[in-house]
């Protein structure tokens, strides 16, 4: 089946910056699927949906991002981010006018799966569980991200019937005692099915859960890491979760290096940065 | 012409006109809520109580303890959305309430802003200049 090579923006949103692996593997599956992407992300093209307190904030922001994907001028814009494919689908185009389509990245890869398939070469014989949120109603993506990990040779896929509500889990952070429910069930399913391995769809489920290596011993990854593993390549490494699960702050200081602390100020690192990856998730 | 600020506030007004054209406080998307059970204050409450709390937030008239507590644990589940028989989008109707209680449609703030936090964006630059290259940070994030 031909299908035409494609230039689109990938828009990967604010926080999945902490994931520079999943942002890169990401990359590197669309262009396995035909798609040369632009990215663009960070708060210079933010959606502006955290704003709900502050609509002034929240209308600027959604306004120049609409105005430099238009200027981009490219026809589409592959989300990675549900929050930001809900609020470029509502809040920013009910009020900007788009030159351009939104598509989520989970929908692109699945109509273009007959492109992975002769590249996923490479077995990974292993059982793994798919972590679900039931929030994201607009695009049903974990249909689709399981139909593209069934892809993989040798790969287990256990698909159970537990939603953690939510459309990712930092959704859930703002009630405490439910994202405890989330990482216990998490944490639960994997043992009830013998795996040692927890799939994510999402930056934020892979940012509060991949501690789980350290306190159940669980593998957290998200599934654009495995398809291109699956494709023979190295993929890049899950630095934010070997900062999460180093155990001190010293290894994590040593893993991270001086000179990149540097760089953000170690004040900043010490004050902003350290007690994130020093917290593990909580059941 | 109106500012982007109005053109959004206008934009949340005619959502709020519609969803309380449409909703008849039936409270099956409260019903179908999964974060009722994480707060104490929902215990005993009834949907269509809850819901009509909603409705008085949303139509500027202050809304209900009740309501403010529902406004503050939704986490976006969806569950509500094919719970609600006038199709509403029940979840919107959440997210519109979540706006007006905190203040940004002019009406007083019932709710504190847990998302006003002054480092948000510092931390997002501060990550990516741990896992970015220069060259990547320019061409993908200015
Ligand atoms: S289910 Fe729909 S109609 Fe019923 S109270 Fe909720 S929003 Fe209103």
């Amino acid at each position: 089946m031909e299908t035409m090579r494609e230039r689109v923006v990938f828009w990967y949103g604010c926080n999945a910056v902490r994931h520079g692996d999943i942002i890169h593997s990401a990359i590197e599956l669309l262009r396995a699927v035909g798609i040369d992407s632009d990215p663009a992300g960070g708060p210079a093209y933010c959606c502006g949906t955290s704003k709900d307190g502050n609509l002034a904030a929240a209308a600027g922001m959604a306004a120049r991002t609409v105005e430099k994907f238009n200027a981009a001028g490219r026809d589409t814009v592959v989300t990675w981010c549900p929050s930001c494919h809900r609020h470029a689908g509502t809040f920013m185009t009910g009020v900007n006018t788009a030159k351009f389509g939104v598509s989520h990245i989970t929908e692109i890869l699945h109509t273009r799966r007959h492109l992975l398939v002769p590249l996923l070469t490479h077995r990974l014989d292993r059982r793994v569980v798919l972590h679900k949120h039931s929030g994201f109603h607009e695009v049903d993506a974990y249909p689709l991200i399981a139909d593209l990990l069934r892809l993989i040779p040798g790969l287990e896929l256990v698909v159970t019937d537990y939603s953690a509500p939510g459309h990712m889990c930092s959704a859930v952070s703002a009630v405490p005692a439910a994202l405890k429910d989330v990482v216990r069930r998490s944490a639960e399913l994997c043992r009830a099915h013998d795996s040692d391995t927890l799939v994510t769809a999402f930056h934020s489920c892979q940012r509060l859960l991949c501690g789980l290596a350290t306190t159940d011993g669980i593998k957290v990854v998200n599934y654009v890491n495995l398809l291109v593993e699956a494709m023979g390549m190295k993929p890049p490494a899950d630095e934010y979760a070997e900062w999460k699960n180093a155990g001190s702050e010293a290894a994590i200081r040593e893993k991270i290096g001086e000179e990149r602390i540097a760089k953000i100020g170690a004040e900043f690192f010490a004050q902003q940065v350290l007690p994130e990856l020093r917290k593990l998730p909580e059941k | 012409m109106e500012s982007e600020t109005e053109q959004l506030i206008a934009y949340v007004e005619r959502n709020i006109e519609r969803t309380l054209a449409d909703c008849t406080t039936c409270g099956k998307c409260f019903d179908a809520c999964p974060m009722t059970e994480y707060s104490a204050a929902l215990n005993g409450k009834t949907g269509p109580e809850v819901v009509a709390g909603i409705r008085s937030l949303l139509a500027g008239d202050g809304g209900t303890p009740a309501a403010l507590e529902w406004t503050r644990v939704c986490t976006q589940s969806a569950r509500c959305i094919p719970a609600c028989p006038e199709n509403v989008n029940p979840m919107l109707m959440m997210r519109l309430s979540r706006i007006t209680a905190l203040g940004s449609t002019g009406g007083p703030a019932l709710l504190p802003d847990g998302k006003r936090d002054p480092n948000f964006f510092r931390r997002i630059n501060a990550f990516s200049a741990l896992q970015f290259s220069d060259a990547e940070l320019a061409a993908w994030q200015r």
